[in-house]
C-alpha cells in the first residue's frame, strides 16, 4: 500500500496540475444563464446592427459582469494578455455603445469575439 | 485577474512538478554531475521559473517543455545505462593526464585543461609535489582522481600486519534527548544496557543527551547538552554582526 501511494501521489499530483493548466476550454463554457459571454457578444452585435442602443448598453453591463465571472475561473490556465485584451474590448465597447458609434462598437465586438475564441485553445 | 494568486498557483505547480521530475531522474549529488547534466539542470530550472512568473503566456506550453526535457533526460539516462557505447559518447570517459609521473601534454590540450588547473585539483587533494603522483585521471564530472607513488601512499594496518576489528557504521540511539528504541533493538541492546552506560558517564537521564551513537565495535559517542567548555574558541578572522 505504502509503495502504491509513493507512486500514486506524484502521478495524481501531475494529473491535477495538467487538468488545471488545460482547464481553460472547460471553464470558459457557461455554467449558468448569466455567464454566456459568446452568446452575449452575439446579442450585442444584433442590437448594434439594429441600432438598439438602450438594449445594447444594458447588454454590455451584463457582458462585463459575465466576463468578470469567467476570468476568475480561467485565470489559472489562460495567458494574462488575452484576458486583458478582452477586458479592454469590453471597456471600449461600453464607450462606443454610449456614443452610439456603430463602426467602433462592431470593431470591438469582433475583436472581443476573436480573443474569446483564442481562450482555451 | 488576481496576478499574485495566479503566480502562487503556478509556483505550486512548477515546484512540485520539478520535485517529482527530479526524483524520477534520480540524479546523484551536484558534485557527481557531468557538465551536460549541470546545463540540463539549469535549463529545466529556468523553464520551471517561466511556468511560475511568465503570465504573458499560458503555463501549459512551458510545462510541456519542462516535461519534455525531463523525459529526454530520463531516456538519455536509460540509454547510457543500457548501452555503454552511448554512455562513452554522451558522458565521456575517464582520461589519464599523468601516467607514471609524466604529464600527458597532448591529453591536456585535447581536454582543454591547463597545467595550472591540474595543479589546483592536486592541491585540493593535499598534493603539493608532482613527484608524489603516479597516475592522475580526469573523471567525466571534471574531478581529478589521483594514485600516489607507492612510497608516498599512507601506511595501513595491513602493511604492518596488524589485525583490526571492523567498526561498522554508527547508529543513532539518542537524538535531541529522545531515545530511538527501533535503533536500540536493531543493535541488539536494551534500555537497561543504555541506562547503565549513561550512568557510568554520570548521566542520569536520556534528556541530558543531545546525540548518542553506537557502532558495531561497541564504541559509544556521547554529546551532552551541557558541554562544560569554559572558553569557546572563535575561528572567525573578522568581527561580523554576530
Amino acid at each position: 500500500m505504502r509503495k502504491f501511494m509513493v507512486a500514486a501521489i506524484p502521478v495524481a499530483a501531475l494529473v491535477l496540475f495538467v487538468c488545471i493548466m488545460i482547464s481553460g476550454s472547460f471553464f470558459k463554457k457557461p455554467f449558468g444563464k448569466n455567464d454566456d459571454v459568446a452568446q452575449m457578444i452575439e446579442t450585442i452585435m444584433e442590437d448594434v446592427n439594429n441600432e438598439a442602443w438602450d438594449e445594447a448598453v444594458a447588454e454590455v453591463d451584463e457582458l462585463d459582469s459575465a466576463w468578470r465571472k469567467v476570468i476568475k475561473r480561467i485565470q489559472f490556465s489562460e495567458e494574462r494578455d488575452e484576458i486583458n485584451f478582452l477586458t479592454s474590448n469590453v471597456a471600449r465597447l461600453r464607450g462606443a455603445v454610449s456614443a452610439k458609434d456603430k463602426s467602433d462598437a462592431l470593431m470591438e465586438l469582433n475583436d472581443a469575439y476573436s480573443h474569446w475564441k483564442e481562450l482555451g485553445k | 485577474m488576481n496576478e499574485a494568486l495566479v503566480v502562487m498557483v503556478r509556483a505550486i505547480i512548477s515546484y512540485f512538478s520539478l520535485l517529482i521530475f527530479a526524483r524520477v531522474l534520480g540524479k546523484e549529488q551536484i558534485s557527481q554531475l557531468t557538465f551536460f547534466d549541470y546545463i540540463l539542470g539549469i535549463t529545466i530550472g529556468s523553464i520551471a521559473s517561466e511556468v511560475t512568473v511568465d503570465l504573458s503566456s499560458r503555463a501549459w506550453p512551458h510545462w510541456v517543455g519542462l516535461a519534455t526535457w525531463a523525459v529526454l533526460a530520463y531516456l538519455m539516462e536509460l540509454i547510457t545505462l543500457k548501452w555503454r557505447y552511448a554512455a562513452k559518447f554522451f558522458e565521456g570517459e575517464p582520461t589519464i593526464v599523468i601516467m607514471n609521473g609524466k604529464i600527458m601534454e597532448n591529453v591536456l590540450k585535447k581536454m582543454k585543461f591547463r597545467i595550472t588547473d591540474i595543479l589546483e585539483l592536486l592541491r585540493n587533494q593535499g598534493i603539493f609535489d608532482l613527484n608524489e603522483v603516479d597516475y592522475a585521471i580526469i573523471e567525466p564530472n571534471g574531478s581529478l582522481s589521483v594514485l600516489k607513488k607507492p612510497e608516498n601512499l599512507p601506511l595501513t594496518p595491513k602493511d604492518m600486519n596488524i589485525n583490526v576489528t571492523p567498526t561498522g557504521i554508527s547508529t543513532e540511539l539518542i537524538y535531541d534527548g529522545v531515545l530511538i528504541e527501533e535503533n536500540l533493538r536493531q543493535m541488539n541492546k536494551d534500555k537497561k544496557w543504555l541506562m547503565d552506560q549513561l550512568k557510568k558517564r554520570g548521566i542520569k537521564d536520556v534528556s541530558e543527551v543531545f546525540l548518542l551513537t553506537l557502532n558495531d565495535a561497541e564504541s559509544l559517542y556521547i554529546d551532552k547538552y551541557k558541554d562544560n567548555i569554559k572558553k569557546v574558541k572563535d575561528i572567525g578572522d573578522y568581527k561580523g554582526p554576530f
